[in-house]
């Protein structure tokens, strides 16, 4: 080995710097949304101007108005119906396949486990058509459980791959001593292990959740007038009167971030564990 | 209480047989220690005690009752492991009533049942306080005493002090002691520390490659080991061996450069293959004495309670001695040694002691 030398701490000049950089990134990744919002809040006549007002006094009326509109509401109970419930279902079952893999290994688990992440391979407008067809003959178009089913489907995987690491790396010891205690095994998954997976629990619903809540595509070609959600209610809305409102896709744009806004907020602290999920933890 | 049987107890992994047709009682209310060095399946058998693992063939029982095919959470036994393991975010209190709540005890025998294990386990200073705060000796104190509070009839050790630093090593060792003493449990104790072994246990069995090769309490199965495997394995350092072309055997009568005298034992002597002789059974003088050999003394350490641990090469042998502070001390170059008869135990070509079979004349 060399010789060991004593870095001198470093001055704060280069990183007060960085820090100024990375805000400044931080807010260009941010302006979109900050035009979705000010538009929103902008009297109808300054939207589409040149040069743009910066400076206005905000106004309510642009999302009263388009939520007034006739099937607004509906979107959103919709899309909060089809998300939440496609996203949880998928949560549940996803941790009983993650406990199961990661506990009972069962034979083949690596190949299933990367079988299961190959049906996200392919690009999903690949089988609008097939769904199409096979929604129609099953009758789930336009439907809850239709819809749910499909989006369960897609969340299933991720769920699975993000949980069984989270389950690795809580110690088969808790389940042994649950065992010796005389508990049943529900008891120790849900009772002893869970708590100790939150974090995986709430990435993996909250990433689900952000491409339920987004997605369009099969929304639009699986659902109908009862379970079209947002992102669709949105696209048709926006061009009703001819020409683009952009009053109206701002206000609901305002509208539609707000959820996911509120949950991330609420989850955050779990999510910066979940975010860094698959670092080696030691035995306690 | 119940005792433990096995009969016939196998478990095969693939292609590695990790315990070998066991058949073996381990008694009731007392401390039976496993021991064995790693990978010998002592860990396996608990599991397999505990319901955790399933034998591949062979029946368990406790007392009468057949529990090879009881689920773990029905055969009422408590269980450590060599990690502790602790639910964080609630008081010691809190982690000892834990497995209790289920069993719907009255509040004063649940306090009662508590206090008593933290009184034992010297847990009660730290009882409202929260378990993250505690060091991992504490904690595994903690897990013990939830086992014992819940009172189960057979209690699994599964290696609970090898992961613990060295000072509360010592004092969990302590209080195991204090703790066994009380209870009135039958008692499974894994460990590969001989030391641990010595200190807890009532009976040892020693464990190699798959099968208990000896079951003794610890004083007799260190005086007499059944195999040149005891004999190394127990002891610090283990036995010294005298290989078979040290020994020259003589119609009954056996000769080594380790000793002058010539040992007669009469008509076994011709299976006599390999001696052996534990560290302190060899005694050491710095001036000669009658009857004694020459020694060079290669390296000197010293050793717990100040003896000297000597590297001897006696008539080309190199054995190790144990000797007090006094003579370790002056010991340098030559010494004289000498060996009693009875401190030599006598092992066949296979390393099988024959100290029952053939008594020094």
């Amino acid at each position: 080995m060399s010789d060991v030398t004593f870095k001198p701490k470093r001055k704060s000049g280069p990183i007060k710097f960085a820090t100024i950089g990375a805000w400044l990134i931080s807010l260009l990744f941010f302006l979109p949304i900050a035009w979705i919002v000010s538009t929103a809040l902008k009297p109808k006549g300054s939207i589409v101007v040149s040069p743009p007002v910066f400076f206005f006094r905000p106004t309510f009326d642009n999302i009263i108005e388009a939520l007034s509109f006739d099937n607004t509401l509906d979107y959103f109970t919709h899309s909060v119906i089809y998300s939440f419930g496609s996203v949880s279902l998928a949560i549940l079952v996803s941790y009983l396949a993650a406990y199961s893999f990661s506990r009972f290994k069962p034979a083949g688990t690596d190949f299933l486990m990367f079988l299961l992440l190959s049906t996200r391979f392919v690009p999903a407008a690949a089988f609008v058509i097939p769904y199409f067809q096979l929604f129609n003959l099953l009758r789930l178009k336009d439907t809850y459980i239709g819809l749910i089913a499909f989006y369960t489907m897609f969340a299933i995987p991720f769920s699975v791959w993000i949980l069984k690491g989270f389950l690795d790396g809580v110690s088969q010891r808790f389940d042994e001593t649950g065992l010796v205690y005389g508990a049943s095994r529900f008891h120790i998954m849900f009772k002893v292990i869970l708590p100790q997976v939150k974090p995986g629990l709430v990435a993996a619903f909250v990433f689900n959740i952000l491409f339920v809540w987004n997605e369009f595509l099969y929304n639009f070609q699986l659902g109908g007038a009862k379970t079209y959600g947002i992102p669709v209610g949105l696209f048709t809305g926006s061009t009703k009167g001819g020409g683009i409102d952009w009053a109206y896709v701002a206000s609901i744009g305002t509208l539609y971030v707000l959820p996911l806004v509120v949950v991330i907020y609420v989850f955050q602290k779990y999510l910066l564990v979940g975010l860094t999920f698959g670092t080696v933890r030691g035995e306690v | 209480m119940y005792d433990i049987r096995l009969e016939n107890v196998t478990k095969e992994f693939d292609n590695f047989t990790a315990v070998d047709d066991i058949t073996f009682t381990i008694p009731k209310s007392s401390v039976t220690v496993l021991l064995g060095p790693s990978g010998c399946g002592k860990t396996t058998l608990m599991r397999m005690i505990a319901g955790l693992e399933t034998p591949t063939r062979g029946r368990i029982f406790f007392g009468e009752h057949d529990v090879t095919d009881v689920p773990t959470r029905r055969r009422n036994i408590g269980m450590v492991f060599q990690y502790p393991v602790i639910y964080r975010g609630t008081s010691v209190r809190k982690n000892l009533e834990l497995p209790l709540l289920s069993e719907k005890l009255s509040k004063d025998e649940l306090d009662k049942r508590v206090d008593e294990v933290a009184e034992i386990l010297d847990l009660t200073s730290v009882l409202k306080r929260r378990v993250e705060e505690l060091d991992n000796g504490t904690r595994q104190k903690i897990a013990v005493g939830r086992e014992v509070a819940r009172q189960p009839r057979i209690i699994l050790f599964d290696e609970p002090i090898t992961n613990i630093d060295l000072t509360s090593k010592m004092e969990l060792k302590r209080s195991m002691k204090e703790l066994f003493s009380r209870l009135k449990q039958t008692i499974v104790y894994v460990t590969h520390d001989q030391t641990e072994a010595m200190t807890l246990a009532d009976q040892i069995a020693l464990m190699q490659d798959g099968v208990i090769t000896q079951s003794d309490s610890p004083k007799v199965i260190y005086e007499n080991p059944n195999s040149q495997f005891a004999g190394w394995f127990l002891g610090n350092p283990g036995m010294n061996f005298v290989p078979s072309e040290f020994v020259s055997v003589a119609g009954t009568k056996i000769t080594s450069p380790l000793f002058t005298q010539t040992i007669d034992l009469g008509s076994k002597a011709t299976s006599v293959d390999i001696l052996g002789v534990r560290a302190e059974g060899i005694s050491v003088s710095i001036s000669q004495v009658a009857g004694a050999c020459a020694a060079t003394v290669t390296r000197k350490s010293i050793g717990a309670g100040g003896q000297y641990l000597l590297d001897l090469t006696v008539g080309g042998l190199l054995v190790k001695a144990r000797v007090s502070h006094s003579i370790g001390r002056e010991a340098k170059d030559t010494v004289w040694t000498s060996i009693a008869s009875e401190n030599i135990t006598f092992f066949d070509s296979s390393g099988k002691a024959l100290s029952s079979e053939i008594k020094v004349k």
